[in-house]
């Protein structure tokens, strides 16, 4: 591991000159959402144009993350997918983790998970290459976007309000505002949501930064 | 199992009360400064000797991570105090960006105590986050029994270290970027501004730094919106922390409806500036000759002066919207800045007087200007009337009338049309409430041969207004120019002597003759050249003035200026060119400096923009130990000059 980790340190400095060239986007709330091209868990393709109709939930996620798993240990994440599937709220987990890193998983292991923990899905996107991820601006997992049926981004930033802080940890779920599930409604109804952008929180999303 | 629990739980607890603990990826420990008992305050320090390759974050962890949470547990008279953050470090995940901490570090807190008590332990409860490429929740309980602790150095060295000292900074966002700038007397080799807001500013692309000479650097920091009013953080000058606290110039430090009630403000004050009361004293005089007439008269013609002033100032409104909006950096009384327009209200001016002096009545809407009992159903020379008070008017910025008229021209568009009705609503005012209450006339003078003394000398502003406006012109252009537009001051002298000696053909004959002579002149009129004459004793202005002058700690003055802003010119002669404002500026080493707008130039407008103004005059002053430069009055004498500067 230590090995490793001094040889991606070694790697970060002599290309350090390409990593400044890695752009994370920035897109904007209430205008068209940035299309995306990824391949789920069982190999199809899928595209954001395709799911025009149906409202669009990302989730950032990564397994091994302490604030994912706090989230999927208690419940809390698996309850909201829920109420999505309910809605007919497409929901798509992305993992951006690059191959080695923290929360990259084979698709196998990625359909396990999801059974495992009794999660509900629509898709789990695996964007091994980061692409998705930095078209989204996506730094943290989780780190939540919603977009509606006419395929607008509504929201992006945590999925509630306990914010950054080691507080997370002992906070309760119940007493928090979730940004996401307080907001499906609007969601739904193509609205432009009362908050629409916040601060995420959370690991950082686990790019190829060599 | 239960057993087994209750064994790990024990395990835990005396793994708790030890100091230091090791807490998976780095040792915690607690430790202090206290040196003898007699001490009522110092400092304890949470010690995390963090391993290689792992860190923890600062208050604002950057794109993730998470600040620490240290829960004190201490007796009663005992007060733990958090202190100020050490000076973090970037620690890039491109394309993410965090703020921490790596190897060693103490995070400093101070402890107040009662004299009176003994002393005891002291307990924390700290909570971080580690994180190499992957993050870890761990925790220390940590105990110190302050009655045996020995003083541990490294709380002294982390307290010499904390970012306590204030750093000025001058910031302005510019484009998609932050541009803070500080002075620095040694050459930096990297700096870094660490904002402690988290939804400001983007931390990729990298901060830029670019030396601007004589120990002033530039910091770039990308920002998420162009709305930042303030923010703090630390700024990092190879490694060593600073304190920064920023208040940017607010973009909308206004909100519409006080613009509009400033508009109503300035409209009514600017009826009393120079420019304008040789106009307003003639309406006066009209309205004084109506005394004792019928009441619906004094309200239409009331009514036709406020319906010119309403409609001069939409149009103008119109015109300044629809030019902002292609980009074109105009301001109020922008129209004088063409010597076209100076010389067309010189003659309008010219000719107004010698109406006035000569007593010549002719048929025009020109004779209502002044006392025409004759004429009294003639509504449009009181609409005219009313339209020339608002182009005469145009080159005076009143008091408040500046900020509502910057703010409603810097972010053109229809909706802040309202501020320019209030305007003329403002400047109208009086006359509206006469078409209201037309009885109140009564309160005025009584007519009589009086009105028409009055009425000659009126003349004389009319004409002392014309020669200013020639003074505005030859500034602008050259004196051969200004002998061109005397010479159609004699050709409108002939034509208005025509007008009313001539009767018929031979009249219209000779306007014709008069009418080509002046567009004769008028054509061979040049473009403007000219400038104000250099004031010696001031500095010219440029946009980066004042960060300059603010880096080097040096005081000034700005007077943003123009030969054809009778305000300016007024104050310039009151406050400016007095023995005592100079001696002033002398004895407290303040830098004078000039921003001359009598011609156009788009770098001044953009200086003006600066401070949410179009129009001028403006004064700005600024000196050491001021957070930022203020505006002063509009209108100055010595004594508010100089009391404005201490």
């Amino acid at each position: 591991m230590k090995t490793f980790v001094t040889l991606l340190a070694t790697l970060a400095i002599s290309n350090s000159v390409n990593a400044a060239d890695i752009k994370l986007q920035n897109p904007p709330i209430n205008e068209e959402a940035p299309n995306f091209i990824a391949v789920n868990s069982y190999g199809k393709t899928i595209q954001l144009s395709d799911l025009k109709g149906s409202p669009v939930i990302l989730e950032w996620t990564n397994h091994e993350c302490p604030y994912v798993a706090r989230h999927y240990n208690e419940n809390n994440m698996q309850s909201i997918q829920k109420m999505a599937n309910d809605a007919g709220i497409i929901w798509l987990s992305v993992i951006s983790s690059t191959p080695g890193d923290q929360g990259h998983v084979s698709p196998e292991k990625a359909n396990a998970l999801t059974d495992s923990r009794g999660a509900s899905p629509t898709h789990v996107l695996l964007d091994e290459l980061g692409e998705m991820g930095m078209l989204y601006g996506a730094k943290t997992t989780p780190h939540m976007y919603m977009i509606d049926a006419n395929g607008i981004l509504r929201y992006k930033g945590a999925i509630d309000d306990i914010g950054r802080g080691m507080q997370f940890f002992n906070a309760s779920f119940n007493k928090a505002i979730n940004y996401v599930s307080s907001q499906m409604d609007q969601l739904i109804a193509n609205e432009s949501l009362n908050i629409n952008s916040t601060t995420a929180y959370g690991c950082s999303v686990k790019y190829n930064y060599d | 199992m239960k057993h087994i629990f209750l064994a790990f739980s024990l395990f835990l607890s005396t793994l708790a009360v030890s100091n230091p603990v090791e807490t998976g990826h780095a040792r915690a420990s607690l430790i202090t400064n206290l040196q003898n008992s007699q001490q009522e305050s110092f400092y304890v320090g949470v010690r995390l000797e963090m391993q290689e390759g792992w860190h923890t974050y600062w208050e604002n962890p950057g794109d993730s991570g998470s600040p620490f949470e240290a829960k004190w547990n201490v007796d009663e008279g005992v007060i733990v105090e958090n202190v100020e953050w050490p000076t973090p470090i970037t620690i890039p995940y491109p394309p993410l960006m965090t703020f921490g901490y790596e190897g060693d570090v103490v995070f400093p807190f101070k402890v107040f105590r009662s004299l009176d008590l003994e002393l005891s332990s002291i307990s924390v409860d700290f909570d971080f986050l580690i994180c190499a490429d992957i993050c870890i929740p761990e925790k220390a309980s940590l105990t110190l029994d302050l009655s045996s602790a020995t003083p541990n150095v490294l709380v002294d060295e982390a307290i010499q270290k904390l970012p306590l000292k204030i750093i000025q900074t001058e910031s302005a966002v510019k484009g998609d970027g932050l541009k803070t700038k500080f002075k620095f007397s040694q050459p930096i080799q990297d700096a870094y501004l660490f904002p402690r807001q988290d939804n400001l500013f983007a931390y990729t692309p990298t901060q830029q730094l670019v030396s601007l000479g004589d120990d002033l650097y530039e910091i770039t920091v990308p920002v998420l919106n162009d709305e930042v009013a303030s923010f703090s953080g630390i700024l990092s000058i190879d490694g060593e922390g600073f304190q920064i606290e920023e208040e940017l110039e607010s973009s909308s430090s206004m909100s519409l409806w006080q613009a509009i009630l400033f508009a109503l403000i300035g409209g009514l004050i600017l009826n009393l500036m120079p420019c304008v009361f040789p106009v307003i004293s003639l309406k006066v005089l009209s309205f004084v000759s109506m005394g004792g007439d019928d009441n619906s008269k004094i309200r239409n013609h009331a009514l036709s002066f406020v319906g010119g002033v309403m409609s001069t100032f939409l149009s103008i409104a119109t015109a300044l919207i629809i030019i902002r909006s292609t980009g074109s950096m105009i301001g109020w009384g922008y129209q004088l800045q063409s010597p076209a327009v100076v010389g067309i209200l010189t003659l309008i001016m010219l000719g107004i007087g010698l109406i006035l002096l000569t007593n010549i009545n002719f048929a025009s809407g020109l004779t209502t200007l002044g006392s025409s009992v004759q004429s009294r159903n003639d509504y449009s020379g009181s609409f005219f009337t009313g339209v020339l008070a608002v182009v005469v008017a145009s080159p005076c910025t009143a008091p408040f009338m500046g900020a509502a008229i910057g703010y409603a021209l810097l972010q053109p568009s229809f909706a802040t049309l309202p501020i320019f009705l209030a305007l003329g609503l403002g400047f109208a005012g009086p006359y509206l409430l006469l078409a209201l209450k037309p009885q109140w006339i009564s309160a005025l003078p009584q007519p009589g041969a009086w009105m028409e003394t009055l009425k000659q000398f009126f003349a004389f502003p009319m004409i002392a207004t014309a020669l200013w406006l020639m003074w505005v012109f030859m500034v602008q252009t050259s004196g051969d120019a200004l002998i061109l537009l005397l010479l159609l001051g004699l050709i409108l002298g002939i034509a208005i002597w025509m007008i009313a000696t001539f009767k018929g053909r031979w009249k219209w004959i000779g306007m014709l003759a008069t009418f080509l002579a002046a567009m004769q002149v008028f054509n061979n009129l040049p473009e403007n050249t000219g400038g104000m004459v250099a004031d010696s004793s001031a500095e010219e202005w440029s946009l980066d003035i004042e960060s300059d002058l603010q880096a080097q700690d040096q005081a000034y003055l700005i007077n943003f200026t123009a030969a054809w802003c009778i305000t300016c010119q007024t104050n310039e002669k009151t406050a400016f060119a007095r023995d005592k404002v100079k001696e002033y500026l002398t004895d407290q080493n303040i830098t004078y400096i000039k921003a001359d707008w009598t011609n156009r130039n788009e770098e001044i407008a953009v200086g003006l923009a600066k401070y949410e103004r179009t129009g001028i005059p403006l004064y700005i002053f600024w000196k050491p130990g001021m957070p930022g430069s203020k505006i002063l009055p509009a209108v100055l004498t010595e004594d508010i000059l100089i009391k404005a500067m201490q």
